[in-house]
């Protein structure tokens, strides 16, 4: 009856990926401004979102196997890594692709990089480790207290985040309209970071209720110069002219004007709408988590079952000699 | 095959606290005279800083950077490249050389495991102490590293060596009952260093600014947090590390 189950499980979990498959193409309107190259997130940010969870099933089942002591532990432990190393490579690798179409760069190591970067780098040391140890007891318990040990030091990533958060191309930023992103607020003649940009207000024009900022912006590396002219109509309260960066889908927004301190609340935006704020986008969105949630569990138990399988041969060949 | 016994480890229950610290500073004293008489360690590590210090002095010095901000952040990085990479060709001896000489065992029942960390901790500290001394030295002298607040450069280089003493000390440990034992040090200790050199790199080069205190306190308080996390899971963890 079980195994009925799990063959139906198996299943529906082949048939719910493939149909988030052809809804990343069908179903979702396309972006406006990021082409098809905006897809991509339906797959990558449930990877993303299964290896940290990976991480943490790992961690888990290290506790307790130095609890209990039973191998069946380790093996989930084992398990739950290497699917999760495998769902990393994923995130990363497609954060990497949306990264270059969109943004023009591989890597720039902003904070989520760099936390997905030091979570690859546990995962590959904690296969090391294991690698570098011959006897299966000793090697359970020296990787299980090196899992839990990591997972002890990977919160410290998230106080490290706003510090270099300068950096950040990620959506809490550009993405989603009107979120987390403050924008900077500068005088005439002042210098101010956007996303890696260098922006700096070269003055404010003002002709009737349309108050037209010219902007210089300047590329990372200070390899080139643009001078942008994002407008703001005082009447409406609105912005109206909203420029590209250079080499970007992104624009440049004048959110706020204030005429007697002679500054000006600039912002870096996605164009178009926001992202999530499309109900078919939103739903796709879920079930692909859900999806992807699904499809760890299965590889979990299965590698963990593998696992179990080599380890009681292993035991019966040990006991026959 | 049951790998442990079901009955509790042999032994009095929890040894007092007081026995503890004896016992771990008894563990200290012993490997500081061992380290004192060999020098192995100390001697890799500073030879490894010097030898960075003076690679970077004759890289950088023809070019006379000027002193910018991003002067001192690459000032840091490297200060902190050379910190980093001494410490870990040094920090694992401590438990590699008790597995090399085989004298675990005779550890194993002289003190209680969390004595041992003690002990090997003060070690790991006391020897980063010097080295952070003699690299930072090198670099003012060598790489014309000015300190613009010589009271909160001290502190981050203290603070940033505990934090490398309290994450390896308990990987040292591991790493002494596995085969390729220094290299898989670095491939362990690495990844978990990541958060806290960001931070004692961008703290470091604030100190080199003449601003005092109060700019660095953030990054202090962090480094001070990360070490004692890692210091107590390494404290709750070691137990399993010792009997594995």
């Amino acid at each position: 009856m079980a195994e009925r189950l799990g063959q139906i499980g198996k299943l529906l979990i082949g048939i719910w990926i493939a149909g988030i498959a052809i809804a990343m193409f069908l179903v979702i309107p396309q972006y406006e401004g990021l082409g098809n190259a905006g897809r991509i997130v339906i797959m990558h940010v449930p990877t993303a979102w299964v290896s940290v969870l990976a991480f943490a099933v790992s961690a888990v089942f290290s506790a307790l196997y130095l609890w209990r002591g039973r191998p069946v532990y380790d093996h989930y432990a084992l398990a739950a890594a290497e699917s999760g190393f495998l769902f990393t490579a994923l995130a990363t690798v497609t954060g990497m692709i949306f990264s270059q179409v969109v943004w023009g760069i591989y890597w720039n190591w902003d904070p989520r990089q760099t936390s997905i970067f030091v979570l690859l780098l546990i995962y590959a040391a904690l296969f090391a480790l294991r690698s570098a140890i011959d006897q299966p007891a000793r090697r359970r318990q020296l990787s299980a207290v090196y899992s839990l040990f990591a997972f002890v030091t990977v919160p410290f990533l998230i106080f490290v985040a706003p510090r270099i958060a300068d950096s950040t191309l990620h959506p809490n930023c550009a993405f989603i309209q009107g979120s987390a992103c403050d924008g900077v607020t500068l005088e005439v003649g002042k210098i101010g970071l956007l996303g890696d940009r260098k922006v700096q207000l070269l003055g404010l024009e003002r002709q009737g209720d349309i108050i037209t900022a010219a902007v210089k912006v300047s590329e990372p590396g200070l390899s080139s110069e643009t001078i942008l002219r994002p407008s703001y109509d005082l009447a409406a309260g609105d912005m109206v002219a909203r420029p590209e960066f250079p080499g970007l889908r992104y624009q440049l927004g004048l959110e706020a004007v204030d005429l007697t301190a002679n500054s000006a609340l600039l912002n870096i935006e996605a164009p178009g709408t926001g992202l999530l704020e499309n109900q078919r986008t939103l739903v796709t969105f879920l079930a692909a988590i859900i999806g992807f949630t699904a499809l760890f569990v299965w590889l979990l138990t299965l590698r963990a079952t593998l696992l179990d399988v080599q380890w009681a041969l292993a035991q019966r060949e040990g006991s026959r000699l | 095959m049951s790998v442990r016994s079901e009955q509790p480890v042999a032994g009095p229950a929890v040894p007092a606290l007081r026995t503890i610290l004896v016992a771990a500073w008894a563990v200290f004293v012993k490997d500081l005279r061992t380290e004192l008489r060999t020098r192995y360690a100390l001697n890799a590590m500073v030879l490894f800083a010097a030898c960075t210090a003076v690679m970077v002095s004759i890289g950088t010095t023809f070019i006379g950077l000027r002193r910018s901000e991003e002067a001192l952040l690459i000032q840091a990085s490297l200060l902190w490249v050379a910190l980093l990479f001494a410490a870990i060709t040094g920090l694992s001896r401590g438990f590699v050389h008790e597995e090399e000489t085989r004298t675990l065992a005779a550890l194993r029942l002289a003190a209680p495991p969390a004595a041992v960390y003690l002990g090997k901790f003060l070690l790991n500290l006391a020897l980063l102490a010097v080295l952070g001394l003699i690299t930072s030295v090198l670099f003012i002298i060598l790489v014309r590293v000015q300190v613009g607040s010589p009271l909160a450069f001290l502190l981050m280089i203290a603070a940033g060596s505990l934090c490398l003493a309290a994450a390896t000390t308990i990987l040292a440990a591991i790493i002494a009952r596995a085969s390729f034992k220094s290299a898989l040090f670095a491939v362990l200790a690495f990844p978990l260093l990541v958060p806290p050199l960001i931070i004692a790199i961008q703290g470091t080069a604030v100190s080199l600014d003449n601003a005092g205190l109060d700019p660095v306190r953030g990054a202090l308080q962090f480094l001070v947090a990360y070490s004692v996390a890692t210091f107590v899971t390494s404290l709750m963890l070691f137990r399993f590390v010792w009997e594995a």
